[in-house]
């Protein structure tokens, strides 16, 4: 009997305690949401992950003071996410689609809309793999290799539209298409095939490149697929320290950095 | 009024919930009887680790999954190897991340049926001359179908709800693993999808509702039948 009434006196301060310290974080949350003073809310498709997340933070070193937050998703995710009012500054997409999209429903600054930079598509392996792919309309992809390919979602993520236009145009969609898994971005993809889940995936060729668990099998033809174009902008609610890293996004020093990382540059 | 690819995503989803169903029933017979009637070793931890799913993040399990049963991993190698049973990238793995995330459900739902069982019930039985298992299957089992059937309803309602362990284990791939919460995801992210997204989620909440209304009867003329008084009413 003790013991239960121990417990129930634990139990009752337990949940004080869980109240106190909720009210506690609520307030917490509310106040750091008000202090987004000297923040760039980038918005970027997930390719770009590696490049932008090293330009934010050579630039945050240099500009002390101005916190670069990074999102990085799929661009239809991104997309879907500002046009239902998430905060975003600036908006990078791996597609023109996406780009236009926005671009219509009038939530980007049109004048700073620009195409950066551009990428190649590429069919890629684990590096364990023996896979020989010819890029043919008489060679068979579907009887090239066991299991399943992955690539971004084939109706909405740009990896995935561009590979479905490439698979298309060799003819190879009809066989494949059944066995084809789509993800929510092109990291997603990457991440399965160098696990070896999947024994083929369609990703870009500068994600291939940062992995040493994948190798490229075959780099498809530009005229296969619609370009892969990386549209950018400001969105309209974007401030001053917005506008000053867009425009260190199109220095010479960044430029750099996006042509280590693999991306050819379109202005 | 649905589309075809709406279809294939209901129709996907309660199969992967039936299944899921299916599995989870003699476990979860088993397991909540267990955890009502019997005290055994480290039994808290054991407890605790049962109910895990219901609180971690549901991507921990699918994680866990695809790097155990994945086609390199050590169970998902052996059961290739030796059943040629593949989980992963297919409706099996939908099935078997649901089951494992709804489990806690129908352990939940047994174990407290069986707490209320009165247990004089049992002893009259025994005193007459029946025998343990006679008495398990005649007076203790009938008396926990409704908590069977409300742990079975709430494990095909929260299967159909699952979304991060499938995701993350089997993938986003139609016809194959694109249940329900999976298709309005995947809607919510095309141009022009939000119509299709908008009807999956008309009968999610639909369908959720129902469901609880049902366990709610269901559980509501248990407690009458077993004779359990509850205040105010």
């Amino acid at each position: 009997m003790q013991v239960l009434i121990g417990l129930r006196h634990y139990g009752a301060d337990f949940v004080r305690a869980l109240r106190i310290n909720s009210v506690t974080f609520i307030l917490f949350s509310l106040l750091c949401s008000f202090a987004t003073a000297g923040e760039v809310k980038l918005y970027a498709a997930a390719s770009l992950t590696d490049a932008l997340t090293e330009l934010g933070a050579s630039y945050q070193k240099t500009h002390p003071g101005v916190v670069i937050k990074k999102s990085f998703a799929g661009s239809s995710t991104l997309a879907k996410q500002i046009e239902n009012g998430a905060p975003a500054d600036i908006f990078i997409s791996a597609d023109n689609d996406w780009g236009n999209y926005l671009l219509k429903r009038g939530v980007l600054a049109a004048e700073s809309y620009k195409k950066l930079l551009g990428n190649e598509l590429v069919l890629i392996a684990p590096v364990a793999s023996d896979i020989k792919v010819e890029l043919d309309p008489a060679f068979n992809l579907a009887a090239s290799f066991n299991g399943r390919l992955c690539t971004g979602d084939t109706a909405s993520v740009p990896v995935g539209k561009y590979a479905k236009q490439s698979l298309v145009s060799y003819g190879w969609w009809e066989a494949i298409s059944p066995r084809i898994v789509g993800t929510e971005d092109v990291r997603t993809a990457l991440a399965f095939v160098e696990r070896a889940e999947c024994n083929v995936g369609i990703v870009y060729k500068t994600d291939a490149y940062l992995s040493k668990k994948v190798k490229i099998a075959a780099i498809f033809p530009a005229a296969s697929h619609s370009p892969v174009e990386y549209p950018g902008a400001l969105t309209k609610n974007a401030g001053q320290d917005a506008k000053a890293f867009w425009d260190f996004l199109q220095t010479d020093d960044a430029k750099a950095v996006f042509t280590r990382y693999g991306f050819t540059l379109l202005y | 009024m649905l589309t075809e690819p709406e279809w294939q995503a209901l129709s996907l989803s309660a199969h992967v919930g039936l299944w899921a169903t299916l599995v989870c029933l003699l476990p979860g017979i088993g397991c909540g009887w267990l955890l009502a009637r019997k005290q055994f070793f480290a039994k808290p931890a054991f407890e605790a680790l049962l109910f895990m799913p219901m609180v971690l993040p549901p991507t921990v399990p699918g994680y866990l999954l695809l790097v155990t049963f994945g086609s390199q991993g050590v169970i998902g190698q052996w059961l290739k190897h030796n059943f040629n049973i593949e989980f992963v990238f297919n409706w099996k793995g939908a099935v078997l991340a649901s089951a494992i995330i709804a489990f806690p459900l129908m352990v939940q739902a047994v174990k407290l049926s069986v707490q209320m069982i009165d247990r004089r019930l049992e002893q009259a039985a025994s005193t007459l001359g029946a025998s343990p298992l006679k008495v398990w299957l005649t007076v203790t089992l009938p008396l926990m179908l409704p908590g069977i059937l409300i742990g079975l309803i709430m494990v095909f309602s929260r299967s159909l709800g699952e979304f991060g362990a499938t995701i993350t284990f089997v993938g986003n791939i139609a016809g194959e693993t694109r249940t329900l919460p999976l298709a309005i995801y995947s809607a919510t992210h095309q141009i022009g999808g939000d119509a299709m997204a908008i009807r999956l989620i008309i009968i999610s909440l639909a369908f959720a509702f129902f469901a609880l209304l049902l366990s709610n009867l269901l559980s509501r003329r248990a407690e009458k039948w077993l004779g359990v008084h509850r205040a105010g009413t």
